[in-house]
């Protein structure tokens, strides 16, 4: 369902743009890539201190009651700058897969938490390759986790995780203390992520759905992909203005490079599939809980990612020597924008949810 | 319901009753002159029935409304395959740019009237053998003679000029200044003495467009639309009124549903094709774009209702469309191995993905080459330099040829 951002929206997307703008620096980011283990704090103080950790929790859990389309709109601002300290997707993914599941004593005791920061949450979902495997890996027995779960984003840090865990013969959502839990960090390209291995050995853990979990998962994955889709879109769109005011700026040949066809129909292109992009994510977000909400998801997730790779390439491309250089930082966002296609849920895996959602027809 | 639901709902009820005499499966087998006589009668009901002129004024024959119903009017009728191809050039521009640029009302409510029924065709002579993309290096001479003008030259890719009975013309009326300033804009009579139409086979076997050569037409200087040299100002007035014309993201070929269901009956590898990774990330990957387009389309429509100017972003939609839609094409002719060979000579490009194929090249390049909307884009989107023009400010009679 497509719409026109009102003023409301228009507000908060300025406001978070503004705010990272003066909060945000590229020599802190630089200086986490080569670091295993540490994140923006910064950043994440200034999520809570927004409200962003708060903004699509309910109120009666302590939050503002917003959705989507508003956490959209953060996201793409943190997209920008490539901040985003990876708890405002995860966490947001957490809460909602509470939210979705049956044990109301869960949600009392976690949401508030999370819709304030006090507590991170993240997910794990996927095994090895697969991002929501039809059999988990990691099994439920007695009240217990025992698994190990591949590169969890913000593993190194989460205090609490929605574990997609094996059942008995289904797998279901479980929520599991991450106190306990043996945790090997991930030596990444983009390490600012938090990615850890997380052993599970007899972790305590709570059922948190069952019988529809799958349903609830995807769902909640979507949601996730979603708030990706609009954070690729926000950093595809920053690297269509660099190499934009690049092409302006620099000059070859007695003129500036964007009057050469070979440049600014690179940048014309990158305009298409950002604009694509964007369409995609705001259907996408006003289509939860609609009628085709995992196809919009699906098609907001595929050009998003589509977008933000090939601005990453192009812009670099267009930037010459510079681009290439560690100081002038155009790897943040050719490192981001395959982190964030890889979370959620890699290409593979939406192009034939997509096709399933479609034709009915399952890979 | 909106006060535009309901237009939508009535338009589609109009257009359902009109179906069974005019769309899709009423055409089949019928000659070009057949079905230029089937939508002449077409146009006359549909302007009846108050769908004819719907965004133009009312003392013109027109309807008065606005563009949004305009579009949402097309946007309905394109699904039912109506036989209105031989008037989309006709109505969508020079119709509308008449209005604005003729002196004489009363003969341009009489030409209105006559198109918006069918009974009048119009042409639009733009481009020539010498000037394509670059419109301001057209040749065609105006010469001042007595009272009126004496046109020289010839166009080229003139759609449906075979049927037309005016075209509007732009023409070069003083070659001792810059391309843009020395050029005129007027219609022209195409039963006039001198005009000579001839049709071009194109390589899909279609033959819409035509050369038109002009050979000491005389024109009234009535006939003229613009201050003399001032007919490039008028030339882009015309061009800039498909902004508010029906997109469609299919590039205007096949629906995706379409090769979903050309997939089901096929096996790659003796397994099911759409069980294939790369059938499913072709669908999967054309999905995503069509849906960006749809989108893109929809709130344009929505800004369209609120009162506000569309996105400039509605400008990719060709640009997209028409370039998957040749891919797609060529990828559902490989789908069906050996059997993709044949070719059916009376198939639809927007049902069958082989006429599809070999008419998409033409839509790439008919109504603003990719190349030409790439670099819009980039200048009046981004802000990015024109292309290095050495003809810039240079009188036009020396420019190196």
């Amino acid at each position: 369902m497509s719409f026109l951002y009102d003023d409301g929206h228009m507000a908060i997307a300025t406001e978070s743009r503004r705010v990272l703008d003066a909060r945000m620096a590229k020599d802190r980011l630089l200086n986490l890539l080569e670091q295993v283990g540490h994140y923006d704090e910064v950043f994440w103080q200034t999520a809570m201190e927004q409200g962003w950790t708060a903004l699509a929790i309910p109120e009666e859990y302590g939050g503002l009651g917003l959705g989507l389309i508003e956490l959209g709109l953060v996201a793409q601002a943190t997209g920008a700058h490539t901040a985003g300290a990876p708890f405002l997707t995860v966490g947001y993914g957490a809460a909602r897969g509470l939210l979705h599941g049956t044990d109301e004593s869960l949600k009392e005791e976690w949401l508030p938490q999370l819709a304030s920061g006090e507590k991170i949450a993240t997910v794990a979902f996927a095994d090895a390759s697969a991002p929501l495997p039809p059999e988990s890996s990691v099994r439920f027995e007695n009240g217990m986790l025992s698994g190990t779960k591949n590169a969890v984003v913000g593993g190194v840090r989460a205090d609490v995780a929605l574990v997609w865990a094996q059942h008995g013969e289904e797998p279901a959502l479980f929520l599991a203390d991450l106190s306990q839990v043996s945790r090997n960090p991930v030596n990444s390209f983009d390490n600012s992520r938090l990615y850890a291995d997380l052993v599970f050995d007899g972790t305590p853990a709570r059922l948190v759905a069952h019988g529809a979990a799958r349903q609830i998962a995807l769902e909640t994955l979507a949601a996730m992909a979603i708030v990706s889709a609009h954070e690729q879109l926000g950093g595809a769109e920053e690297l269509l203005m660099m190499a934009r005011d690049y092409a302006l700026t620099r000059r070859a040949f007695g003129q500036p490079i964007g009057s050469f066809q070979s440049i600014k129909h690179k940048i014309a292109e990158l305009y298409g599939l950002v604009e694509l992009a964007r369409a995609n994510c705001i259907h996408a977000a006003a289509s939860d809980g609609r009628e085709n909400y995992l196809l919009a998801a699906a098609d907001a997730r595929i050009s998003a990612t589509e977008a933000y790779d090939i601005a990453a390439r192009d812009c670099t491309q267009i930037h010459g020597g510079i681009g290439v250089t560690w100081e002038q930082g155009l790897h943040l966002h050719m490192r981001r924008a395959r982190s964030l296609a890889i979370e959620q849920g890699n290409l593979l895996f939406w192009e034939d949810l997509l096709v399933e959602q479609m034709t009915g027809v399952a890979a | 319901m909106t006060d535009y639901d309901s237009y939508r709902a009535k338009a589609r009820a109009w257009l359902q009753s009109m179906a069974g005499e005019f769309g899709m499966e009423a055409r089949r087998g019928l000659s070009e002159e057949q079905d230029l006589a089937l939508g002449r009668r077409y146009l006359a009901k549909r302007y009846d029935a108050g769908y004819g002129g719907i965004h133009l004024p009312v003392e013109f024959g027109g309807q008065g409304r606005s563009h949004v119903e305009k579009v949402i009017f097309e946007t309905e009728e394109m699904g039912f395959g109506m036989p209105i191809v031989y008037f989309s050039i006709s109505l969508g521009m020079p119709v509308p740019i008449i209005i604005r640029f003729v002196e004489d009302r009363e003969w341009v409510r009489e030409r209105v009237v006559k198109a918006l029924r069918g009974e009048e065709i119009w042409c639009q002579l733009f481009s020539e053998p010498a000037c394509g993309s670059d419109l301001a290096g057209l040749r065609t001479r105006a010469e001042q003679d007595g009272n009126g003008w004496k046109i020289n030259g010839q166009k080229l890719w003139t759609s449906w000029a075979q049927y037309a009975d005016y075209g509007i013309m732009v023409a070069r009326t003083d070659p001792t200044v810059p391309k843009h300033k020395g050029l005129t804009y007027f219609w022209v009579d195409m039963h006039a003495p001198g005009v000579e139409v001839r049709p071009i086979k194109l390589a899909e076997g279609g033959h819409d467009v035509n050369e038109v050569f002009l050979d000491d037409v005389r024109l009234e200087d009535a006939q003229r639309m613009s201050p003399v040299g001032g007919g490039f100002g008028v030339a882009m007035a015309t061009l800039m009124i498909e902004r508010y014309a029906a997109t469609d993201s299919n590039g205007f070929g096949p629906s995706l549903d379409n090769l979903v269901e050309l997939a089901r009956g096929l096996e790659v590898n003796g397994k099911p094709a759409l069980q294939d990774g790369r059938v499913r990330s072709a669908i999967a990957r054309n999905h995503a774009m069509r849906a960006g387009l749809d989108s893109i389309t929809t709130r344009a429509m929505l800004s369209m209702q609120a009162g506000k100017e569309p996105g400039p972003e509605g400008a990719l939609n060709k640009l997209f469309s028409v370039r998957s839609r040749q891919k797609l094409s060529e990828f559902a002719i490989d789908l069906q191995g050996a059997k993709g060979v044949s070719f059916d000579p009376d198939g639809l490009f927007t049902e069958d993905w082989t006429t599809s194929w070999i008419a998409a090249s033409t839509g790439r390049i008919a109504g603003g080459a990719d190349e030409m909307l790439l670099n819009t884009i980039a200048e009046k989107i981004l802000g990015l330099p024109q292309d290095h023009r050495p003809d810039k400010g240079i009188p036009f009679n020396q420019i190196p040829a």
